[in-house]
């Protein structure tokens, strides 16, 4: 299939700058095709920002990045209306929202009011400012990162908007090998010194888009679906179950990743890929349970039978 | 201390529940501080895992159990009783709950939980003690079920319908056990009643000691008739023959005191139709047993005594069932001995002298030994006497004081007035403890007798007629032979009146009676067919069945009803556990699993097709096409678009991958199997 050679060459290209993490590159590709947007969760110099842009030049996106600090402003990333003497008249100025990929850094930083500002932008993919409402280009995604919300000085995301995130990915150490690549390749500015080509043109990624939608879905696996999704609404290990959004996301980024293997139909094993990134951020664990999240969501996995009995 | 090493708060709270349900019919044995420290220990142990307290320290332990011991030791005066020994269990038991600390330590406690659920047995084996221990079963293990729930399951009452259904299964093989187990004669003895009361009459009688006895509402015993029932009237129940009056007591003659040729018990000619009955008593701890007058028992351990008495050769350490034939009508010593004569006429010298003299004097103006009984029965009847469980206190010279002063007595006293007389006059006679009457269950037509009617009467020996059973009683109080103690004391007002919750002072209340009535019929069944289910009767019942014992067979019995009662279960739990599977598919997906199971394989619930046969594959190279193949086929049709009528083709490429991954996996082993046969041949 042609469209499968185009995903995998996008996923060695930017494998040659994010060394290592094949799978988390394809989980951040599988978010995108899913249309979801992407939090990316790790410590400072994991490779976030690498990671994504490096998306954004593969898909040949254009691009934003904004730094969010406790003094961000929702103006500061929507943009702002200034008065033109020579025209006498307003004229906006749209902000970074106004892109294709916006990098979100750090997003946890900023004040609640400006993390509700884009994470609404992000769910209508439309901005309204001073009445009006302005579409955002297509397509849009945001990729936020944040670091893990121990660190002092910083206003975690409240559950609610956490879940408008499609994936939540954490990029981890790399292998030694890889990281042994990385040191000798290294060069003098900072940077591994390529440029990305792009891969994607923006017809194939419609053309990408309309096939996940074409993916086969049986019952089986719908069943297997709402066994996961009733399992973490009855246990009493988990104080938030999975909601319905999070059900249709999953079976969205399952559908996506089912297309990325090459794959007319979703198996079972498609949604157990996708299931840690796209429900452990949207679990609550019960205040008994010892573990996190993604344990929480690996233990589902376990003790739910893929086969109905 | 990880998790799964924490006690479960759902069991901590079950544990506790069973603790205390196990205390509840122990609490009339034990003293107030026991149930105090159960309190205590339950309510530390609760604040330990809300993490308020901590752990007692090793030396409040310590100090915790000496004075347990001590407590003990002054509350019973002795560690070795039955009462003393389970009580020490108790404490320990509550004590334990100090020291749980981790899983192991409640298993510690559960199973000494089972323990402790037996020693009611010891005391009591009622049918609503064992009721109520088999709900104690159930609550230990529902701890049990809950001990294996994660560490943070809040208490729900959801593990008891699952220990409920664990006893269920496990009830058929109750039944085998109690109907085939040996019965094991216990390996070393224990005096376990030395401390407990006896109950019933005693072997000797002072002015007193049956009203006493009256104020119990206990069974005595339980008789069943073959036939009809006969009278209340008629129901006096021997037990005892006091012939001898020593310091104001009456008491039988030590077999020691018996010359030889007098011990036997003469063979008597019977008279009338037989009546054949079956007693079953509750233990006494003494030998003595109940019959209507000249009884026979065809039980080998029954034996028969001169004065027509029925005894076992022990103490009835618990309850004892036997069968009787009597024939009221039988001449009892047509003639007797001179020994006999001397010794039924024995009186002491100085006592009673005024109411000798009465004897002897009414005597001299009666022409013969009967019209002298009805006489002294008349004189009870005419004067003033009453009949009543409360009778005064009696001076030096009892019945002197009694027949002349006060004339107040129960059964005791008129029948000892009654056969001093008699003796003083020169008739031989003697003094007759039982019981009398009893009430019938009409639901199972069994007489129950209880302790309140426990009795005392006469009989006088004549010339021609032998022995005649005179019950002076009956002539105070006819009331109290026709219709029983209760209606006697009707007027007096002291019938239990020491007991004001016994039901059976409710007897007017006509529901609460035939509930009590049905219960009663309910224990003597079970009293005598479950209770009394002895080793004796064990044989009996599998020799019935099978013919002549021998161990093969009973092995084979054992065993085989054994797997008889298990098999089901088994089979239930297996099939619940297998396929449960709608989609045949699916199930042939399963059986497959099963399959590779058998190889070592076991697919995790949460394991995908692929993901599982992947791994199979590389465990079994040999197999891994048919593995992989059956997978494609399964996953293609259960996860792939279908189309349209295509199930049929599904399921046969489905069972035909079947057939080729196990003819694949029997290939290997037959392979592996090859070579280690080839050095043998």
């Amino acid at each position: 299939m042609q469209l499968q050679s185009v995903i995998d060459r996008t996923v060695s290209e930017i494998g040659r700058v994010v060394l290592g993490k094949e799978l988390q590159i394809r989980l951040a590709l599988c978010c995108l095709f899913a249309r979801g947007h992407l939090l990316l969760e790790d410590l400072p110099g994991m490779g976030k920002t690498t990671l994504s842009h490096a998306l954004a030049d593969v898909l040949g996106l254009s691009y934003q990045r904004v730094q969010f600090t406790s003094d961000l402003l929702p103006a500061d990333i929507l943009g702002v209306s200034v008065y033109d003497r020579n025209e006498a008249s307003f004229t906006f100025h749209p902000g970074p929202i106004f892109t294709q990929l916006l990098l979100a850094d750090e997003i946890n930083r900023a004040t609640p009011r400006t993390q509700s500002a884009l994470l609404e932008a992000m769910a209508e993919r439309q901005v309204t400012i001073e009445g009006q409402t302005r579409k955002l280009p297509e397509p849009f995604f945001v990729i936020a990162t944040q670091n893990p919300i121990h660190q002092s000085g910083t206003y975690p995301l409240p559950e609610s908007q956490l879940d408008r995130f499609l994936m939540r990915l954490q990029l981890g150490y790399p292998t030694p090998q890889a990281e042994r690549e990385m040191l000798l390749r290294q060069s003098l500015d900072g940077s591994l010194g390529e440029a990305l080509k792009r891969c994607i043109s923006e017809q194939e990624l419609n053309q990408i888009r309309q096939a996940i939608a074409a993916i086969h879905v049986s019952d089986s696996l719908l069943d297997y679906l709402q066994r996961l999704v009733a399992y973490s609404r009855e246990s009493a290990e988990f104080a938030v179950g999975l909601s319905p959004r999070a059900a249709l996301a999953l079976l969205n980024c399952a559908r996506a990743w089912a297309l990325m293997s090459d794959r007319g139909h979703v198996v079972p094993e498609d949604l157990q890929m996708v299931l840690p990134a796209v429900a452990a951020h949207r679990v609550v664990p019960s205040a008994d349970y010892a573990g996190d999240g993604m344990a929480l969501v690996l233990q589902m996995q376990r003790n739910v039978d893929v086969i109905r009995r | 201390m990880s998790v799964l090493q924490q006690v479960p708060r759902n069991a901590l709270v079950w544990l506790i529940i069973s603790m205390f349900a196990l205390l509840i019919p122990h609490l009339e044995r034990i003293p107030f501080w026991v149930i105090a420290l159960y309190i205590l220990s339950a309510t530390w142990r609760f604040m330990v895992h809300r993490g308020r307290w901590s752990f007692p320290a090793r030396s409040m332990r310590l100090v915790l159990v000496v004075l347990s011991f001590a407590g003990i030791y002054f509350s019973y005066g002795s560690f070795l009783a039955l009462e003393s020994t389970v009580a020490l269990l108790l404490t320990a038991y509550a004590l334990k709950l100090l020291e749980l600390v981790r899983r192991q330590d409640a298993y510690v406690l559960l199973f000494l939980g089972y323990f402790v659920c037996t020693t009611e047995f010891l005391f009591s084996q009622d049918l609503l003690i064992v009721l109520y221990s088999l709900l104690n079963v159930l609550l230990i293990t529902t701890a049990l079920v809950a001990l294996h729930q994660p560490a943070q399951q809040v208490f729900h009452f959801g593990s008891l319908r699952y220990a409920g259904i664990m006893l269920l299964q496990a009830f058929p093989l109750m039944l085998v056990l109690f109907f085939l187990f040996p019965r094991i004669e216990p390996l070393w003895t224990v005096p376990i009643k030395s401390h407990a009361a006896r109950t019933g009459v005693s072997d000797f009688m002072r002015p007193g000691d049956i009203s006493r006895l009256s104020q119990s509402d206990e069974v005595a015993f339980r008789v069943q008739f073959d036939g009809e029932i006969p009278p209340p009237a008629e129901l006096y129940w021997r037990g005892l023959v006091f012939s001898r009056l020593q310091d104001g007591a009456w008491s039988s003659i030590p077999s020691y005191a018996i010359p030889a040729q007098e011990r036997a018990a003469p063979r008597l000619e019977t008279k009338g139709e037989a009546l054949r009955y079956t007693v079953l008593m509750r233990p006494t701890q003494q030998p003595w047993l109940y019959s209507l007058r000249y009884a026979r028992s065809s039980d080998a351990a029954v034996i028969e005594s001169a004065d027509f008495r029925l005894y076992s050769s022990v103490d009835l350490e618990d309850q004892y069932r036997y069968q009787v034939n009597s024939w009221p009508q039988t001449v009892l010593d047509q003639d007797l001995s001179a020994w006999r004569r001397r010794s039924e006429l024995q009186l002491p010298d100085d006592s009673n002298p005024r109411s000798r003299r009465l004897a002897q004097q009414m005597r001299s103006n009666s022409a013969s030994d009967a019209e002298f009984v009805a006489e002294v029965l008349a004189m009870f009847r005419q004067q003033p006497f009453v009949y009543t469980l409360q009778p005064p206190l009696l001076g030096e010279q009892p019945m002197d004081d009694f027949l002349f002063n006060s004339r107040r007595g129960f059964c005791e006293h008129y029948a000892y007035a009654f056969t001093l007389m008699m003796r003083a006059a020169g008739i031989p006679a003697r003094v007759v403890a039982g019981y009398q009457g009893g009430e019938v269950n009409p639901l199972n037509r069994t007489v129950i007798v209880h302790q309140f009617d426990a009795h005392a009467w006469a009989e006088v020996w004549l010339e021609g007629e032998g022995w005649r059973r005179v019950d002076p009683t009956a002539a105070v109080s006819p009331d109290r032979i026709e219709l029983g103690l209760e209606q006697a004391m009707a007027a007096e007002g002291s019938f239990l009146s020491d007991s004001p919750l016994s039901p059976l002072r409710y007897r007017s209340i006509s529901w609460l009676n035939s509930l009590r009535l049905r219960y009663d019929a309910m224990s003597y069944r079970w009293q005598s067919w479950v209770v009394g289910f002895d080793s004796e009767r064990q044989f009996s019942l599998l020799e019935s069945v099978m013919g002549r014992l021998t161990a093969q067979k009973f092995i084979a019995v054992f065993v085989g009803s054994g797997l008889l009662v298990l098999l089901p279960t088994a089979w239930l739990l297996l099939r619940k556990r297998r396929v449960s599977a709608t989609d045949p598919i699916d199930q042939l997906y399963l059986s497959c699993c099963q399959a590779l199971s058998a190889k070592g394989l076991e697919r995790f619930s949460g394991e995908a097709p692929a993901d599982f046969a992947q791994r199979a594959a590389q465990a079994l190279p040999h197999a891994a096409e048919a593995i992989e193949s059956m997978t494609k086929v399964y996953s293609g049709w259960v996860y792939g678009p279908r189309a349209e009528g295509a199930e049929s083709e599904a399921l046969r490429q489905m069972r035909l991958a079947r057939t080729d991954l196990i003819r694949a996996l029997s290939t290997r082993s037959r392979a592996a199997a090859a070579p280690s046969e080839a050095p043998q041949g």
